[in-house]
Formats: structure tokens, sequence, C-alpha cells
């Protein structure tokens, strides 16, 4: 569909519908539809009805558009919204970080744009190589740096995090799925458009994504609050996309990681939300032994938990194999054994979470009279289950789709032979029979496990462990695992990793900002006569200098 | 009841010449598996924990005989109660014991097991292990030098073998017994709640 | 045919890797100047606990646990094949590759780490929680090890990778072998690796609250997960195998080697081994991974 403006003849606003377009604007409609289940159990204002759908809106409006100007009107919708959604629950502290990030993020993503503009007098995509080509050394080098500025600010690079971590545990648990699963695709769709369409910058953006999710990971590992750990974890899954990104022939990994992303982090979130809507707690010191009193979440959680690790029978492991790859074809040997340690690093905090709600013993008493949570917080998380696992057992699946999106971008396309059988240029792997084959061995072991002599008791109370001849109670600290991940802190490498933040600098450069209008109020200081001598002066300083 | 000296003695002697008693072949071969394969829980009661370390280690090498340490009750075989048992030591050998999984077997050492040995008159030991918890071997000595030890588990393997070693039976069976005789020295809370259910009901899968 | 072939390869495994456990009891015994026991006490050891009278669970998860972790070691054992030429004992080895195998290698540890937090004593999740820590410090070389030699194979795929060397990898890489020998002693369970499971330590860490058999099924797959993880040092670094004399002998030599390294050294805590491991032989592996693909 075209739309044109009339009245200004050189700018040009269209709409345009390409495979990249719709694949994205496919993730935003599932994951709107997945979210309004929760709608059921939160008591909401109809504003509330009303600016989500607003920020639906201008989500499709960034994706369909085809040219930088109507993609940067959505991009500001979609701020100030998400601003207005978020100001329902989060405190004034952290309501002005996110303004001011988002409005930063904004304005440079404006000052890139005219720079653009300014060379060719065009937004359109179709036009931007020949502008950035056309531009000089300087403003080449500008351009990059504030387009990857806003670009890093939504993802949430290490550095520009700021507010993205208290933005996610402050906000309600019914839009953060959204938020976390939808909004930051938003960047990676900013990126993919930057180096399709504009540049492509291969080794510094890989750089930058593994460094993010080296340090993303650590961060979560120390966390306490179930949402900020999920925060820290969505900023790592985000770096690897950044990294692949930066290999010339990785958007096919960037796809199927975005699409699996999206995915688990709703999965995730939405179980932590009928957790917390069901006992009322949010960290891991306050909750615990919840595994049998809610059977089906835990369940929900645990294929969630093994997509995001990675690990072979569900979808992560195809994503994170067309990743490997991808960089092992580019001969990024040492970013390729960077990501794969913080991949392996990744399993302590996967383990945290589902130990410090399910596993081990609760915390108090109100956690032993806990129900299941209602089915409204279930069924969107058995239809994503059932993704993820068609996912692993046929991988291929989406190829097809992904491989039309790469003919349109002029890319290599993935070898497609069937639909279990994953092909990259390197590897293969056959998802369908490593899941039969995990299936078929675990029923027939436990055939013949269960039909062995012995006889298996099943415990009456909790409290009977071997405890060393000690009889456990009450009082006795048995949820011992919640704080898993602090004596990370003794090994020297990694707590120079983790003592070191970014508030500093923030605050340094807030202070900074506050010394300055200090000084200005000198000048500008509110009085009518200083005020009215200032413009006086500053009229004949331009008349003089509009006379030479 | 009466204990110490005054109660009437009887000779527990184990003899290494026995013949081996009746069983079918299944019962012969799951014997011989369990007394192939010892696991001894590596907790020391009391002052015969002094002769379990060399037992185990290089000199006298108890690995010989397929002995080994375990480390929690969960996966031991045998508990040694190596001396005396204060009434503080007692409820956390009862509970220990009772955490074994079965078939389990006790080996007692010293004469502070049989009738009180040298704290025959002391208000806070027991006199008679045998009331509290069932035995299958003895080892006599205050305490028996390692060449003991190994005598004593090498007779406890023949027993485990002819299937004579059966104390593990005998607990289930006389359980009011026993607990009867605990509840009188510690008091009424000898076990968690919980701990009775083994005994008294079936807890099933 | 394909069952019969993975039934085989099953019985390979269990029968080796209980063998090498009991001649490890017996070597280990002849370095500290006794006898150990016979060398089919491993046998023995786990059939006893198959003929336990009863065990004690807490619930379904703790019963699956162990089961998943079988599963675990059963597949990786199967994604290995055992010779790099012939037919037979290929597993299910074409479906999958180097990449999946050691992915796999985490399975089964984690399958564990469930039922151990469901069978709520703390304990065992301390030494779950020590596992989990060590793991990521000690899959660093070892990733870069495997990393470099995918590369310079330009191959993912097992066989090919163990076909493809001229002179053995151990040999002309040595480097890297150094690396990557350091995260096999910590793969194997042996000391200065050791913290996880030690009975003085953590009460036996993980394995505190399996009795009967449960115990029994812990004990087998670590028979087999040794020989599966074996199989694949010898595949990657030492050419493979033709037969089964040339992998039982190769196996052998560098189970001996990681076993007389362990009884030598005492153990690291946690946090100093995941420092240690960070450092040296990551850095060696790296200087080996540049060095041997810099051209």
């Amino acid at each position: 569909m075209d739309l044109s403006i009339y009245g200004l003849t050189e700018i040009i606003l269209s709409l345009k519908a390409t495979n990249l377009a719709n694949f994205f604007a496919m993730l935003v409609a599932f994951s709107f539809v997945i979210v309004t289940f929760l709608t059921k159990n939160y008591k909401l204002k109809k504003s509330f009805y009303a600016l989500f759908l607003l920020l639906t809106a201008s989500l499709f409006l960034i994706v369909y558009a085809n040219d930088y100007l109507l993609f940067f009107i959505g991009w500001e919708i979609m701020s100030i919204t998400t601003y207005f959604l978020l100001s329902f629950t989060l405190s004034k502290k952290t309501l002005h970080k996110y303004i001011i990030f988002a409005m930063a993020s904004a304005l440079s993503m404006f000052i890139a744009i005219l720079i653009l503009y300014s060379s060719n007098h065009s937004f359109l995509y179709a036009d931007a190589h020949q502008s950035f080509k056309a531009l000089g050394d300087i403003e080449e080098f500008i351009f990059i740096v504030l387009m990857l500025f806003t670009i890093f600010i939504k993802i949430g690079t290490i550095g520009f995090h700021y507010w993205l971590v208290d933005a996610y545990e402050e906000s309600q648990n019914l839009f953060t799925p959204f938020f976390s699963a939808v909004l930051s695709k938003m960047g990676i769709y900013a990126l993919i458009i930057l180096l399709t369409q504009v540049v492509d910058i291969t080794y510094p953006l890989a750089i930058i994504g593994v460094i993010t999710s080296i340090i993303a990971t650590f961060k979560a590992i120390q966390e306490d609050s179930i949402k900020r750990l999920l925060a820290y974890s969505s900023i790592a899954q985000l770096g690897y996309i950044v990294t692949v990104l930066g290999v010339y022939d990785g958007m096919g990994g960037a796809l199927y990681h975005s699409l699996i992303h999206t995915v688990v982090k709703l999965l995730l979130f939405i179980n932590i939300a009928g957790i917390i809507f069901v006992t009322g707690r949010s960290k891991f010191s306050e909750l615990g032994g919840l595994l049998y009193k809610t059977p089906q979440s835990f369940v929900l959680l645990l294929i969630g938990i093994i997509t995001l690790a990675g690990m072979p029978p569900l979808g992560g492991f195809s994503s994170k194999f067309m990743i490997y790859t991808s960089l092992m074809d580019a001969k990024y040997l040492l970013i390729l054994s960077a990501i794969m340690f913080s991949s392996a690093s990744a399993f302590l905090y996967i383990y945290k979470l589902i130990y410090g709600i399910y596993l081990g013993h609760p915390t108090n008493k109100k956690l032993e009279s806990v129900k299941e949570v209602p089915i409204s917080f279930l069924i969107p998380q058995y239809i994503l289950a059932i993704v993820l696992i068609a996912l692993g057992m046929f991988p291929a699946l989406v190829v097809p789709y992904f491989n039309a999106i790469l003919n349109e971008l002029n890319l290599k396309t993935i070898e497609f032979s069937n639909y279990a059988t994953l092909t990259t240029s390197f590897a293969e792997f056959n998802g369908l029979v490593i899941i039969s084959a995990f299936g078929t061995i675990f029923v027939v072991l436990l055939l013949v496990f269960v039909n062995l002599k012995t006889k298996v008791k099943d415990v009456k109370n909790r409290f009977d462990v071997a405890y060393c001849g000690e009889e456990p109670d009450e009082a006795t600290h048995l949820h011992y695992g919640y704080s898993m991940g602090k004596e990370l802190q003794r090994v020297g490498f990694i707590n120079t990793i983790l003592k070191n933040s970014v508030k500093y600098f923030y605050d340094y450069i807030a202070k900074q900002t506050l010394n300055f209008s200090d000084i200005l109020k000198k000048i500008y200081s509110g009085q009518l006569n200083i005020n009215f001598n200032i413009a006086i002066i500053f009229a004949i300083i331009l008349l003089w200098w509009s006379t030479k | 009841m009466t204990e110490g000296f005054l109660q009437e003695q009887r000779t527990l002697e184990g003899d290494l010449n026995s013949e081996n008693s009746h069983q079918n072949s299944v019962d012969f071969l799951m014997n011989w598996f369990r007394k192939r394969s010892i696991f001894v829980l590596a907790y020391g009661t009391g002052c015969g924990a002094i002769e379990m370390p060399p037992t185990f280690t290089s000199r006298y090498d108890a690995e010989r005989l397929g002995i080994r340490g375990a480390a929690t009750p969960r996966q031991a075989d045998v508990i040694i109660v190596s001396g005396y048992c204060s009434y503080k030591t007692l409820r956390r050998i009862i509970r220990t014991y009772e955490q074994m999984s079965n078939p389990k077997y006790v080996l007692a050492l010293g004469s502070c097991t049989v009738n009180g040995g040298m704290y025959w008159d002391s208000y806070n030991t027991i006199k008679k292990l045998e009331d509290y918890m069932p035995v299958d071997m003895y080892v006599n000595g205050c305490m028996p030098r390692p060449e003991s030890i190994l005598e004593g588990f090498i007779q406890l393997q023949k027993d485990i073998g002819n299937g004579k070693a059966s104390s593990w039976q005998k607990y289930e069976e006389n359980y009011e017994f026993y607990r009867k005789n605990q509840e009188a020295v510690l008091g009424e809370k000898v076990a968690p709640s919980y701990e009775a259910d083994w005994y008294l009901y079936d807890g099933g899968l | 045919m394909i069952i019969l072939d993975l039934l085989l390869m099953f019985l390979v495994a269990y029968l080796t890797g209980f063998l090498y456990y009991g001649l490890y009891r017996n070597i280990t015994a002849r370095f500290q100047r006794r006898y150990g026991p016979p060398v089919y006490q491993s046998f023995v050891d786990s059939i006893k606990f198959f003929t336990k009278e009863d065990a004690i669970s807490h619930g379904w998860m703790f019963y699956l646990g162990p089961i998943i972790m079988m599963s675990g070691a059963v597949m990786t054992l199967f994604f290995i094949p055992l010779f790099n030429i012939g037919e037979s004992f290929r597993g299910l080895s074409e479906y999958g590759n180097l990449f999946v195998v050691l992915y796999l290698l985490v399975l089964g540890p984690l399958g564990n780490a469930l039922g151990v937090g469901a069978g709520g004593n703390p304990f065992g999740v301390m030494g779950v929680t020590r596992g989990l820590t060590r793991l990521f410090a000690m899959e660093m070389p070892f990733y870069i090890a495997v990393i470099a030699i995918m590369s310079l194979s330009q191959s993912a795929d097992i066989a090919t990778i163990a076909s493809h060397q001229e002179t053995y990898n151990a040999f002309a890489y040595p480097l890297l072998f150094i690396g990557a020998l350091f995260s096999f002693i910590g793969m194997m369970g042996q000391s200065p690796f050791d913290v996880i499971g030690a009975p003085v330590e953590v009460y036996s860490g993980p394995a505190s609250e399996f009795s009967g058999k449960f115990l029994a099924l812990l004990m087998s797959q670590s028979a087999i997960f040794t020989f599966a993880k074996l199989v694949l040092m010898v595949h990657l670094f030492l050419g493979g195998a033709d037969g089964f004399l040339e992998l039982l002998t190769k196996t052998f030599i560098l189970f001996l080697f990681v076993i007389a390294f362990g009884s030598m050294y005492g153990r690291f805590k946690t946090p100093q081994s995941v420092d240690f491991l960070l450092k040296v032989p990551s850095t060696i592996a790296v200087v080996g991974l540049i060095l041997a693909t810099w051209s």
C-alpha cells in the first residue's frame, strides 16, 4: 500500500510489506494474542487497553515502513505509549530513567536520519545505500555512531542497559512479557535495516555482542529478584543476536534466534506472572517448594528453560546451532569460544530460576497452601510450549520462510532438504531423530526401572532428609540454594566484572549536567530585566552578523 | 529391666567354619552380591572411631574384602556402633539407622555395647545395645584392634551369605518393643513423628 | 540393523566402563601401597544396590531424575561412533554432530540437578551448585580446543575428524591437547577438580539422597558416561580407532594418565578451580588456537 503526502514534494512516505517486515509483524501479532489471554486476571483501567492497542499499532508502523521518516514516527509513538503504559506501576525514578534514555535514543536517531537525508534528499530505504556512500568520512562515522546508539539503548547492550533492568522489574506482570519479547525486537529490526540497507559493520558489532552476553550472564546469576534475573537474561540473549549479525552470513541465525527468543521470553515471563499472581511474592528467597503444588507450571517452565539453555531435544538448540555454524564459517573462532562460554555460564542462572521457585523447600507457611495457577495463565504457555517442541522436532520447519526473506535481501539462502534436518554449510543435524531417540530411551529405561524388585517408598514429610542424624524442622534453613551464584564473587576475574557498574558513570553525567545548568541559571535566572537585556544583546549580535 | 552385670550372660560366638544353610539359588545369588560389597557408614560414634581409619586405609586394607566407606545413611549397608552410647548419641544413631535402606546390618564394637563395659554405672549411657537396636555381630575388646574388626567383618560376611544376618527384619517385626525402650530413656519425642510412619504404616509411591 | 547396533554399543560401554572403574580402584590402591578390591568389584557394587529391598523417593521428579541422567548418558554414547571406519558401531552419529554431543554432555547432569533439587537435601543442592559453577569454567578450554579442531578439519562430524588426522592431533597441536586435558581431568571427576561429589566435603553432594536402585542407576550412568567421554577424546586427539583392540588400548592409556594425575593431587576449592581453569588452561588453549589457525 502506497501512501503519498502532497505539499512537500521532496518527501515520500510509503509502506511496504516485505518478507522481513511480515516476519516481524507476525511476531508482534502472535505476542499480542498470547498476552491478551492474561488480561482476565488483572484489573486494568480502560486507558491501559487503549494505550496497548496504540502501542501495537505503532509497532506495525515501524515494521511496515519503507522509509526512515515513518520508521521514526512509529518509534516515537512506541516510546511515548510505553512511557504511559509503564507509568501505571513504575516508581518515579525508574520512569525518569526510562524516558531520558528513550528520548536520547529517539533524538539520536532523528539526527542520524537527517544526516542521511542531507546527502540525497530522500528518506526511502532504497536510496539509503547511495546516500550513505555519498557522505564524507566524518558524517559516515557520526551516522553509524548515532544509529548504533539508538539501537543499543533499545536492545539493552551493556553500558546502555541502565534503564532496562529496573523497568522490567517494576512493570506490570502482564506487560513485561510483551515488553521483553517484542519491543526489543524492534531494536533488532532497526539493526537489520541498518545492516542490509545502509552499511555492513562486522567485527566490532560481534565484539560488542559477545561482551554484552558475557557480562549480562554473570550479572544475571547474582540476582535475587526473579524479574531482574530474566531481564539480564534477555540482554544476554539479544547479545547473541547482535553477535551473529556481525557476521556477513549470519542473518539466518539472527532470524531464528529472534523467533526462539520471543517465544521463550513470553513463556518464561507468563509463567512468572502466574506464580507471582498465586503467591504474591517475587523473590527467590521468599519462594520455594512449589513443585508438587503447581506441577503444570513446573513442566512448562522446564520446557522454557531447556530451550533457553539451548539443549538438543527442543528448539533452542536449532537457533544456537545456526549461530555457531555461521561464526565457524566466518572463522571468528575466538568470538565463537566466548559465545560458547557465555552459553555455558547461562546454566547457572537457568538452574537458579527453576530451583528458587519450584524445587527445594517452601520458605514460609503461606506457601504450603498454594494452588495451581488459573487456567488463563496456562493456555498461552501450552501454546508456546507446543511451538518450541515442534521447532525441536522439525527444526527446518521455518527454513523455507527464512529463505524467502534471505532471497529478498540478496543474501545466501539456507539449504533445505526435509523438515526434520537443519542443514547449514558447515554441518547438519536431524531434530526428529534426536527427540525420538531421547523419548525412546527414556521410556525403555523407565519401564525397566519400574519393574525392578526394589520397593520405592515415598517419604510422607519433606523434612525427612539425610541431615547427619539431626532432625530439621521449620526453623532450619533448608531452602539453601536460592542464593547460589553469590560464591562467584570470590573468583577474582569475575568479581571485577561484577563490581563495576554503569551507575557511577551515569551519576557522574547527571551531576555534571546539574552543575552546568547551575551555571546557566546565573544567566537565565528568571528575572525579567536580565532576560530582557540578554534578548536585546542577542538581537544586536544577530543583526550585526547578518549584515556582514 | 536389669542391666549390666546383673543380667544373665550368654555367649554369642560366631563360628567361621559353620556350614551354609539351605537357601534357594536366587537368594543365594543375592546374598553373595550383598556380602561381596559392603558400604560402611562413615560415622564414628564412640571411642572405637579411632580404630576405623587404620582398618580402612593402607595398612589393614579393608577394601580387599569389598568394604568401603559411604557418606550418607541412604547409601550405607552397615552401621558400626563403635563403643559407648550416651543418650545424646543414641538418639542420632537411631535416627540414622532408621534412615538406612533395607537390608542393613549393625556391627557393635567393644564391651560397652554388650553390658555397659567401662561405664557400667554411668547415669548417661546405655548398658545393653540389644534393647534399643538389633545387632548382627559383636566384636569384643576395649577397643578391638583392626585385625579383630576385620575378623568381625569376615564373620558378618559369612552370616550374610548364609542368610542368617536378619536384624533388620527383627527390627520391623518387634518395632513396638524397641520403640518402648527408646522412649523410656529418650523421652517421648525419640524421633520425629514422620519417622514412625515407616514402620507403623506402609508408605507407597 | 540399527537396534542391534545400539544395544551392542550399550553393552560394550557398560562392561568396559565398569571394568575401568574396577581397574581404577585397583590401580589407585597400588599407588597407595596396598592391594585393592578385585577387578569386578564395581559390577558387584551396582548389582548389590539393585538387590536392596527398598528405596526412598521424594515424589515423581526425584524418581525421574536418575532416569533422565541415564538417558542423557546413553544418548551421548549413541551419538559418538566407536570406530572411524566401517559400518558397525556407528550408532546415531550420522544424524548428529559434535555440537550436538557437546550439548548432550550437559543434559544428564541437568536432569540429575532437577532430581536432587526435588529431593530437598541442602547438601545435594550444595553439590549441584558447585558442579554448575565448575562446569562453565571447565568447559572453556575444552570448547576452545574443540573449536580449533573443528575449524582445522573443516567438519563437525566426529568420524571425519578422527580419520583425517595423519599425525595425531595431540602431537600436531600439543598446546590444544594440554588445555583440553585439564578440562578432561575435571570431566572424569578426578582431583584436583573433584570437589562436587566429595564424601567428606559436601556429604557426597548430589548423591546424598539416592538409595537402592537409584544409586545403582547413578553408578551405571557414571560408567557409561566415562566410556563415552574417553572415546570422544580419543577421536578428537588420538586419531580414533579401527578396531576394538586399538580403541581399548588408547582409552586405557588416557584413563591411566587421568587417574594417575588424580591420585597425586589434592582438591581445589570451587572458586580456586574456577580461577585456575579460567586462567591457565584457557590461555594455553587460546595460544594453541591462534598458533594453529593463524595461517
